[in-house]
């Protein structure tokens, strides 16, 4: 089959859903199938041009393509007479993140005005599509409460092929990602302070500003914590990423409200460690349930360290969760078997 | 430096413009900098084309990369404050094919309206770019004669010429290209039957789209003159190690394409295997880089010539090493490489 997938993206951003669309591609041909990768550029700011984007979108054609598969916004507005939506997320400054301090839609006067345009197109175009699946119960919960639109929801597998497995349980939390304010690393090395076990914590990936990577070295310093946390400001490479997934004694993802689990859950699960995450974590909770396969506990410097002890004096039960993740993720059918199955079906 | 790279495309139609812009994005990165590809889908039906053209002009790259490389029409017509283009050619309908048998617009006062857009979006484009390139002397002319812009040709590499080898100047002619009526494979066998030597013909390549038919229309030519044993038809995707292969041991390339923009990737090829190139006088953008006697033959569109110029290359095996070592020369001194290509085009 002649397949388009269609994404909108900021230049030069590139995040967990380029990842996900090149494996995606890579997947669809490794199954036989002719596979086209078509990123369109995106700007949000200010907010006028969104509207130009909308537009923009929804004037280009993909001839020749038996079928698209659409995976955000604006892209889903292309049109196709076999359109199908895999929603990865919504433009959230218009949904769920309006009035919220983690978008700026609501602070200009035109903003309410193009929040009600985003949601009467979305409603338009998401209409067209001949089905509808969301890679989160997060991003399909949504899509009904805002939308009145219901979803499958499609977990994305991991995007690529290495062999995740547990070593032993360590001493460290492991806590790798992009350093960003969104995802409170800091909040991690705050919680390190009221520790009162020996339980280390080594913080790894590119920080994506300077101010956040600053705040973290100061709380660094000024808890003294230089020798129970380490900040690796770095790109860190898949090798290394394995071997501290597979020693680690548990690992940490506390992103706020994210839509989808993410995959350093996925990878937590996979190398058997149980997860650390936050009540206002969203998605990730779709795969950790607390003392299940980890903790959930409230996003507070001292329920994070009362956590972190937790896994650190009873190992038994950090290792208990961590293989019961691993359970959780085989029964979920989370494989790119199941996904080429059903966008191709 | 953070460089956008924008191209058009039919989706799964590929080509030697999707192949410019794979290979320049590869070189790109070879030479440190960091790429961001953009490659938008377009439809070719004209009822179409101005809600691309304004799907373009909306696209906002402005705050993004140090500067914006684009090289399928229409997407010169993106914004940025950095932009150059490297042009490698118009909507020719609209343009040089206006009044041909090959004009898709109408010849209606709607087919004049559009004709009109597209040229005046075109100059807009065109204007904005801080330096305007192209990769021909032909489109070259092209953008001088119908949007008054003047450009300087940047000829377009091989990603890997050093891949190609030169083994022993065989008993065959090797024509490689893609399996469509323009590029006149036919006319080739149509020569072969006025050889007098033995010299042989290999005809390889992808057939376009649709072109079924003219596959079996060579095909059947072969049979009518009772060819089968001199001509071989490859009707299918050459694996580039096949193609080295092949150009490898020719005695040389034939490439006779009607009016082509550029030199064609063929031409080039045949050149980094230290082999002549026979083409015709027609020929377009291949005249660019073929001179008569020198790195190649080039005659009239006429059977017997080009017979007779196929009994040349395969008689004297000595002017073919000659003409084929001219044409590597030929590619050194026309500056073919890209450290040229990319520091003109970041400079």
């Amino acid at each position: 089959m002649k397949i388009g997938i269609l994404i909108s993206t900021v230049p030069f951003v590139r995040g967990g859903a380029e990842i996900l669309i090149r494996a995606l591609h890579a997947k669809l041909r490794e199954y036989g199938h002719q596979a086209l990768l078509v990123r369109i550029p995106f700007r949000w700011e200010p907010p006028q041009k969104i509207l130009e984007h909308m537009l923009a979108c929804r004037l280009l054609r993909m001839p020749g393509v038996a079928r698209v598969v659409a995976l955000n916004f604006p892209a889903f507005y292309v049109p196709h007479e076999d359109k199908i939506v895999w929603m990865l997320h919504q433009f959230r400054p218009a949904y769920d993140l309006w009035k919220t301090p983690y978008q700026g839609l609501s602070d200009s006067p035109e903003g309410q005005e193009v929040r009600d345009f985003i949601v009467r197109a979305d409603n338009s175009y998401l209409a067209e599509a001949s089905r509808i699946f969301a890679n989160s119960e997060v991003t399909s919960a949504r899509l009904k409460h805002f939308n009145g639109f219901d979803s499958d929801v499609l977990h994305p597998p991991l995007p690529y092929d290495h062999q995740f497995s547990c070593i032993e349980y360590g001493d460290f939390i492991f806590a790798p990602g992009n350093i960003n304010e969104a995802e409170r690393q800091l909040l991690l090395v705050q919680s390190m302070t009221h520790c009162r076990s020996g339980v280390k914590l080594l913080l790894a990936g590119k920080s994506e500003s300077e101010a956040n990577s600053d705040a973290i070295k100061v709380a660094i310093s000024k808890g003294r914590l230089e020798d129970r946390v380490t900040f690796l400001d770095r790109f860190i490479s898949e090798e290394e990423k394995v071997d501290w997934f597979g020693r680690a004694l548990a690992c940490a993802y506390i992103p706020y409200d994210e839509d989808s689990y993410g995959y350093v859950t996925l990878e937590s699960l996979l190398s058997k460690k149980a997860l650390i995450t936050c009540n206002d974590s969203g998605g990730i909770r779709e795969l950790v349930k607390d003392k299940v396969t980890g903790r959930v506990v409230d996003a507070s410097p001292r329920a994070l360290a009362e956590a972190m002890d937790g896994l650190y004096y009873d190992r038994a039960e950090a290792r208990q969760m961590g293989e019961a993740g691993y359970g959780l993720v085989k029964t979920l059918d989370i494989n790119w078997d199941h996904v080429v199955r059903v966008l191709t079906a | 430096m953070r460089i956008i790279l924008a191209t058009t495309a039919t989706p799964f139609v590929a080509g030697g413009s999707t192949q410019i812009v794979e290979w320049l994005h590869r070189q790109l990165e070879i030479h440190g900098h960091d790429v961001e590809l953009f490659q938008l889908p377009v439809s070719e039906a004209y009822g179409e084309i101005l809600d691309q053209l304004l799907a373009m002009r909306l696209l906002d790259l402005t705050q993004h990369g140090d500067r914006l490389i684009a090289v399928r029409s229409p997407s010169h017509l993106l914004r940025h404050p950095n932009k150059v283009a490297w042009f490698i050619h118009h909507y020719r309908s609209a343009y040089d094919l206006w009044g041909t048998r090959y004009q898709t617009l109408p010849d209606t006062p709607e087919g004049l309206a559009y004709r009109s857009a597209i040229v005046q979006s075109d100059n807009v484009g065109l204007q904005e770019c801080v330096r305007l390139f192209c990769n021909s002397g032909v489109v070259r002319d092209r953008l001088m004669k119908f949007n008054n812009a003047p450009a300087e040709v940047l000829y377009p590499p091989l990603l890997d010429p050093g891949q190609f080898r030169c083994g022993v100047y065989g008993d065959y002619l090797l024509y490689i290209g893609r399996l469509t009526h323009h590029k006149r494979q036919w006319l080739a066998i149509e020569a072969l039957r006025y050889t007098r030597t033995p010299v042989k013909l290999i005809i390889a390549g992808c057939p376009d789209p649709g072109a079924e038919p003219y596959v079996f229309d060579l095909q059947h030519l072969v049979a009518k003159y009772g060819l089968e044993h001199r001509v071989s038809i490859l009707s299918r995707w050459i694996s580039e190690h096949e193609k080295v292969e092949l150009f490898a041991n020719c005695a040389a390339a034939v490439y006779l394409p009607f009016d082509e923009d550029s030199y064609g990737y063929p031409s080039l090829e045949a050149h980094a295997a230290r082999k002549p190139v026979l083409t015709t006088i027609d020929a377009g953008g291949t005249n660019e880089l073929i001179v008569n006697g020198y790195n190649g033959l080039v005659t009239p569109a006429d059977p017997e010539l080009l017979a007779n110029a196929m009994d040349s290359l395969y008689k004297d095996k000595d002017l073919a090493r000659r003409m084929g070592e001219a044409g590597e020369q030929r590619i050194h001194d026309l500056g073919i490489n890209w450290d040229a290509v990319i520091t003109r085009l970041l400079a």
